[in-house]
């Protein structure tokens, strides 16, 4: 029996059990506004227009006018949908040199999304070159290991934030990457960076506390590195609990699919990266079920 | 999309319930095939205009193409040579002075033609600076060592050949060399601790690629090296 087919027959069995009991009956009923569909892009680098079509690797792809229309269109067909950003917005394209980065937030919030998380290149004019782009968001930035509390951003980011989507509590936070060696002192000043392990496990642990149904960690850190003691979306999804899934970023990683991961309490944390410039719209649909302590996920 | 979720309650207990959840994440390419918004190209135009009309700017020409390859290439000396002979033609030196920058920060090769203010953008599209930092004689090792892990970084006015650092005119008993570089550099960017060991004599505050686009007004025609600046 291939697992699809047995996948099936589980599903089927099990519901006629639960619909056996009169408040696993409702559950199970309830289950279709429990969806979410979860967009996501990273390092989009300022590229607003598509790629020239005589591009080598990725000829007219990309533009964000495209990505808009095709947000658009999965919000019809979708009740939930959490739209975020893995970061590294800034810096790519002349519209970032000219316009310092009002383009690029205002067309994001005008896309709707929901959260982005800081990456490096979003410090390339400085903390003050950041915080006049940021009046144009309409949306908030996560980043939970950065220490802005002695910067003029101080009150300006958040650690996490939490979307109610019809019954369900959304937990997202951001992880950012160490940024000296990475970025011009000039430009982060009194930025403090916070350890991303144990910063990550705290805000999961207090997300849990509230009730979230789904944690989501929006990360900068990279997807993976050769040098085992560098720290990466695999490396924070395996010394972690209470995230369900990594958005990535930093690497420029073109996923053809999400990578599962187990973390340290034995359970499966799914994490994704999209390559970069805005080449592709992550997608991904899952079924939140309310008051499920453990979450198993397996990809078709 | 295909999703199957099986609900596994042990005794009546909802708080031991637990999912196991099939899902087929997928990634849609954004392709010209794909419709556009008029409100988003409506929000776009105003910035898309006047950077064009700046953009397109003709600041040089090419008479072939300048790319980036290590361990020595036309645009990696084009580069190096730029901003060493921008930042010393008008100064007389007093001590040996070497241009140092990296691979990774050309961002783009400059094809045979016209040459665009929007060349100069992708081929730099950081807002770096240029430094002086006057190095201790001895740290001119460290850049050698660093240039043969690398593989090859743009240097002007001097060569590394196997490991050793050689500068084009040097006298006896020189104790520092002002290496001309970035401020991302300085700061121990892309990991040359070494510039740490000097000290930084002149911020510049002018950005590289105002430096480079300069230089490439000043020549008209680029002039295309393919000296081998890095011999393993």
């Amino acid at each position: 029996m291939n697992r699809r087919k047995f996948l099936q027959n589980i599903t089927l069995g099990s519901g006629a059990v639960l619909l056996s009991f009169n408040g696993f009956g409702q559950l199970l009923s309830s289950k279709k506004s429990s969806k979410l569909t979860i967009l996501h892009t990273n390092d989009t680098h300022s590229n607003i227009d598509p790629f020239p079509s005589n591009h080598a690797k990725f000829p007219g792809m990309g533009g964000v006018s495209r990505r808009h229309a095709l947000i658009q269109k999965i919000r019809q067909d979708e009740e939930h949908v959490l739209l975020l950003d893995c970061g590294d917005i800034f810096q790519g394209t002349p519209y970032f040199n000219m316009f310092n980065g009002e383009l690029e937030v205002k067309l994001m919030s005008e896309m709707g999304y929901d959260a982005a998380t800081m990456g490096n290149h979003d410090f390339d004019i400085g903390l003050e070159g950041f915080k006049k782009a940021k009046r144009h968001a309409k949306f908030s930035f996560l980043c939970a290991n950065y220490d802005f509390s002695e910067t003029i951003l101080s009150g300006e980011t958040k650690s996490f934030e939490i979307f109610q989507k019809g019954d369900l509590k959304i937990g997202v936070f951001g992880i950012g990457i160490e940024l000296n060696g990475l970025v011009t002192e000039n430009n982060y000043g009194k930025t403090k960076y916070l350890d991303p392990i144990t910063t990550a496990n705290s805000v999961a642990k207090e997300l849990k506390q509230k009730g979230c149904d789904l944690i989501i960690c929006l990360s900068h850190l990279g997807y993976n590195y050769p040098d085992s003691t560098r720290i990466s979306d695999r490396k924070l999804a395996q010394q972690t609990s209470n995230i369900d899934i990594i958005l990535g970023g930093h690497t420029h990683t073109f996923l053809e699919k999400p990578t599962i991961e187990i973390n340290k309490k034995g359970k499966s944390v799914l994490i994704n990266q999209v390559g970069y410039a805005g080449l592709y719209l992550g997608r991904i649909d899952i079924d939140v079920e309310k008051g499920v302590t453990s979450r198993r996920i397996e990809l078709k | 999309m295909f999703k199957f979720s099986i609900i596994v309650c042990v005794g009546a207990s909802l708080l031991a319930c637990s999912s196991h959840i099939v899902i087929e994440p997928t990634r849609v390419p954004i392709t010209p095939q794909n419709e556009t918004s008029a409100k988003t190209e409506e929000i776009i135009k105003p910035y898309r205009d006047s950077m064009t009309a700046i953009m397109s700017e003709v600041v040089a020409q090419a008479d072939t193409n300048f790319i980036a390859q290590r361990p020595s290439s036309n645009l990696m000396n084009w580069v190096a040579d730029a901003v060493f002979i921008q930042q010393t033609q008008t100064v007389r030196l007093s001590t040996p002075a070497i241009c140092l920058l990296n691979t990774g920060g050309i961002r783009s090769s400059l094809g045979k033609g016209k040459l665009t203010l929007d060349d100069f953008y992708k081929l730099m599209p950081f807002d770096n600076t240029i430094v002086w930092i006057e190095l201790p004689i001895e740290a001119l090792d460290d850049i050698a060592a660093y240039i043969t892990k690398s593989g090859g970084e743009p240097i002007a006015n001097c060569k590394v050949d196997k490991g050793k650092l050689k500068l084009n005119s040097m006298r006896e008993g020189e104790k520092t060399c002002m290496v001309i570089t970035t401020d991302y550099l300085a700061n121990a960017g892309d990991k040359m601790d070494f510039l740490k060991k000097g000290k930084i004599v002149n911020q510049t505050g002018k950005l590289m690629r105002d430096v480079l686009i300069d230089h490439a007004k000043q020549e008209g025609v680029l002039i295309s090296n393919n000296e081998v600046r890095f011999i393993p």
